[in-house]
């Protein structure tokens, strides 16, 4: 028996839909919308009961997060936040962010007042020198301020960077670490700064071992959800590196999101990040077959081919790296990828491809056409994410193979001066990230943050997507802004269909799923550049609502 | 205890990487090794071998244990430093396109561990055209550029005359660039692994076989540190390996450790020892291929470093006990 019908009201409803732009009400019944339009037009399945709570809100389709990593979660489960940048932690919490170094000894000093045991390591993450005003490196002296007894561990936003306290160099016996990423002072002593996995290993081990290693905390998963769930997001995907085949890691991760009041969608891709083989791969896929529930599914399978733009790891196609002309890793080979790529083609899978840089995002190319011209296949919707340096020729070559696009387009806010200065240099700056052009050649273009490598939040996503403006105010190369009904769209309709849930989820219309973000604002309503200011009223999940006063 | 040594084996796809590890788990001159690498499926271990397998591990019955990397290998690395009944030396395996130097890092992830050498394999029949490929053109040449020592695989399917111009090229592609052949790989593995530990000095000349030589020096006086230093910079290609312990004037009552492999040396205080040893000479032993070593040249290099100590008359004396 059907249950009862909840109508939302709002100051105005953008459905996202291709035929039917607004509405007013939407009716929801078993967690389905089943009518779009007026009050009367929902009235006609019957009786209902009316939630008026976003009323002089604006209800869009809930946000899609096409790329994020569930280290989120865990991060917040397990260290403190101390970067440069502005973040809502899983409370609703905004931190703000500390970009100077003074700042962050006060800060750091304020949480170890508040650990009682003082063994217990003081460990904290996002921090990021590159974005304080002023640029100085952190060491230990500094750290040294906070505590010279406790063991304080900082993160790198981006991972590969540790700074440390004395305390933790002495009890991880840093004196007798030889890797050449420990950073030493003239006279051979540690600076605190530790470059890279292989320089870090011991001082995690030493305090901050629950910070790797396959943690089964049920909060990680919580707080990834719920950190998104603030800014509007109802989907979000975990990009690929879990370990969803390992039974308990996959109990913990069904027990989490099973949980009534789990306040988003995870889509989680299949790992080929650390399982090594395609044969190994494609079993793994199929045994997650099913296996998910309302709240977490498995979609897409990802796949690393270089490293990071930032890190100048990225691979890039002639010139190289600004002034230095050097070029970053290959994750995997050609030789693996041409052979692995028509692999997992033809096993069906749908292939979700980290090219962060164009040559990377070239050999992708060449190796789903050496899989097409074999074996083709209709709609299999491989998709690149980041393709942060594609250009109309490669998205030519993409749209003619049916490969699509997430972009990384908060890389234009928080380091487009960073790329123009010291990576790829004013024009290749100008031109990352080409959203205008990968929707006009007609490839379903998303854009995503990365988090915790950027914090997620759609409206800021979308914002960098429309305006393109880095952090100090310049606008890199205006051509390739979209306009705010595509941006809403890319982080919606677009997303949802990368992920193969554009039948259930990515815009409002009849028979799909009741995910639904409210704002304070009407996006289409306000300059462009106020988008990421714009608030969030709450989420509503399958019917229930999220983070908003009834 | 001295460090454990980790040796890191490079080299693009194809290159040989896991051919020399297969010898080198047939034949461990009874040491207990850990062997690191990528994929067990390429690994081809002989069933009769293998005692236990356990999930990433594979224990052999000759007490050494061979590990896939996984995701983690500074993990995998760490907990193997940390087994108390751990490998004496470990090998690993870098993926095709990984720039062996920055795998090499992980050789110092742990406090007791250390680079002993990157050892690259180069087909000597595709390395030039690789280099040249838009997509790992660099890489390859960044993987010679990183080895202490280029093995040279292949080489049977060349003519000697094409044989040269591989070398050529690698040395114009890398200064200074130790090239050997890669013949008899397996006896070439166990030499990279020789007097690994400090212990292990066999100061008895001559070769163990047809395929290598040895020359040694020995000393009971302090060597000129600054001399040692030098000539280690300037040894002949055709060293693949020196180890040693010795006696520096200018760190009296101490004693150093010497590893060599190809370009790649170390000269490091020695650990606490519990017995002082009476007589404390300084011994050095340097192995190459059969025929290149030339006794002589060997002798003129270490010269300098003996001579700068020395009267004449204890310098001759010195020379009668040098052995070729």
């Amino acid at each position: 028996m059907p249950g009862p019908i909840t109508v939302f009201s709002a100051r105005k409803i953008i459905t996202m839909d291709a035929a039917v732009d607004e509405a007013t009400h939407v009716a929801v019944r078993d967690g389905i919308i089943i009518e779009v339009g007026d009050l009367d037009d929902c009235a006609a399945w019957g009786p209902y009961t009316l939630d008026k709570r976003f009323d002089d809100g604006v209800l869009m389709p809930g946000f899609i997060e096409s790329h994020a990593h569930l280290l989120e979660g865990l991060l917040w489960a397990k260290a403190e936040y101390a970067g440069p940048v502005d973040r809502r932690d899983p409370s609703g919490r905004l931190r703000k962010g500390i970009n100077n170094v003074p700042d962050l000894v006060r800060r750091l000093k304020e949480i170890e007042a508040t650990l009682e045991d003082g063994a217990r390591p003081l460990v904290a993450w996002g921090i990021d020198p590159s974005l304080n005003d002023p640029i100085a490196p952190i060491t230990r002296h500094d750290l040294d301020k906070v505590s010279s007894t406790r063991p304080i561990f900082l993160l790198h936003a981006s991972c590969h960077i540790a700074y440390v306290n004395s305390a933790t160099l002495t009890l991880a016996n840093y004196a007798a670490v030889t890797a050449p990423g420990v950073q030493r002072d003239p006279s051979g002593e540690p600076t605190g700064e530790l470059d890279e996995l292989a320089a870090m290993m011991a001082a995690i081990k030493a305090v901050a071992a629950d910070l790797v290693g396959g943690s089964t905390d049920p909060a990680q998963f919580y707080n990834f959800a719920r950190v998104a769930q603030a800014r509007g997001v109802t989907t979000i995907v975990d990009g690929g590196s879990g370990t969803y085949f390992e039974p308990a890691f996959l109990e913990a991760a069904l027990a989490a999101t099973a949980a009534e009041d789990f306040p988003a969608r995870i889509v989680a891709h299949h790992n080929g990040i650390t399982v090594p083989t395609a044969e190994a791969m494609i079993r793994f896929a199929a045994a997650l077959e099913g296996k998910g529930n309302d709240k977490l599914s498995f979609q897409g399978l990802k796949i690393v081919l270089d490293g990071s733009n930032q890190g100048f790891t990225g691979r890039l196609r002639p010139p190289g790296y600004l002034a230095s002309g050097a070029n970053g890793l290959w994750n995997r080979g050609p030789e693996e990828l041409r052979t692995l790529v028509p692999a997992l083609h033809n096993a069906g899978l749908q292939i979700v491809a980290h090219c962060n840089a164009d040559q990377a995002a070239e050999l992708f190319i060449e190796a789903v056409a050496v899989a097409q011209a074999a074996r083709p296949r209709f709609d299999h919707r491989h998709f690149i994410v980041h393709g942060q340096l594609l250009d109309e020729s490669l998205m030519r070559r993409m749209a003619a193979l049916g490969i699509h696009v997430t972009l990384f387009s908060n890389h234009l806010y928080y380091w487009g001066e960073f790329h123009r200065a010291h990576t790829f240099g004013a024009f290749r700056a100008g031109a990352m990230n080409p959203a205008a052009t990968a929707l006009r050649l007609g490839l379903v273009a998303a854009a995503h943050s990365d988090t915790p490598v950027s914090p997620v939040d759609p409206l800021l996503t979308l914002w960098c997507a429309a305006n393109r403006v880095t952090a100090s105010g310049r606008v890199l190369g205006p051509r390739e802004r979209v306009g705010v009904h595509d941006a809403l769209r890319m982080m919606t309709f677009n997303a949802a269909w990368l992920l193969h849930r554009d039948h259930e989820v990515g815009s409002i219309r009849v028979g799909k799923r009741a995910d639904f973000a409210a704002l304070a604002q009407d996006p289409l309503a306000i300059d462009p550049m106020a988008l990421r200011d714009i608030e969030v009223l709450g989420t509503v999940v399958g019917g229930r609502v999220f983070g908003a006063r009834a | 205890m001295t460090r454990l040594p980790v040796t890191v084996v490079g080299g693009y796809l194809g290159a040989g990487k896991t051919t020399l590890l297969n010898r080198l788990l047939a034949d461990t001159q009874g040491r207990r090794l850990a062997v690191l690498v990528n994929d067990f499926g390429a690994v081809n271990i002989d069933a009769g071998l293998i005692a236990n397998r356990d999930g990433e591990t594979i224990s052999l019955v000759n007490g050494c244990v061979c590990c896939s990397i996984g995701d983690n290998l500074g993990m995998t690395l760490y907990d193997l430093a940390e087994r108390p009944d751990g490998p004496e030396h470990i090998v690993i395996e870098a993926s095709g396109v990984a720039d062996p130097a920055r795998i090499a890092a992980y050789a110092g992830c742990h406090p007791s561990l250390g680079l002993d050498a990157i050892v690259v394999m180069a087909d000597a029949t595709t390395i030039r055209e690789r280099a040249r490929d838009k997509y790992v053109g660099d890489v390859v040449r960044q993987q010679l550029a990183a080895a202490d020592l280029v093995l040279l695989s292949r080489t049977d399917l060349i003519d000697v005359a094409e044989s040269h111009r591989v070398r050529d090229w690698i040395m114009a592609e890398v200064p200074g660039a130790r090239v050997q052949d890669a013949p008899a790989m397996g006896r070439l593995a166990q030499i990279l692994l020789v007097g690994t530990k400090a212990a292990e000095i066999d100061p008895s000349p001559g070769a163990h076989d047809s395929l290598f030589s040895s020359w040694h020096v020995g000393s009971a006086l302090p060597l000129d540190g600054a001399a040692l230093r030098s000539m280690l910079d300037a040894l002949p290609p055709a060293v693949l390996r020196a180890k040693g312990i010795v006696q520096l004037a200018e760190a009296p009552g101490r004693r150093f450790v010497l590893q060599l492999v190809g370009r790649r040396w170390s000269l490091e205080p020695e650990p606490h020892r519990e017995k002082l040893a009476l007589v404390s000479r300084s011994e050095i032993v340097v192995i190459g291929l059969a025929g290149q070593l030339d006794p002589e040249a060997m002798q003129a290099l270490f010269a300098p470093v003996l001579a700068a100590c020395l009267s004449p008359a204890v310098e001759a004396l010195l020379r009668s006990e040098t052995r070729p």
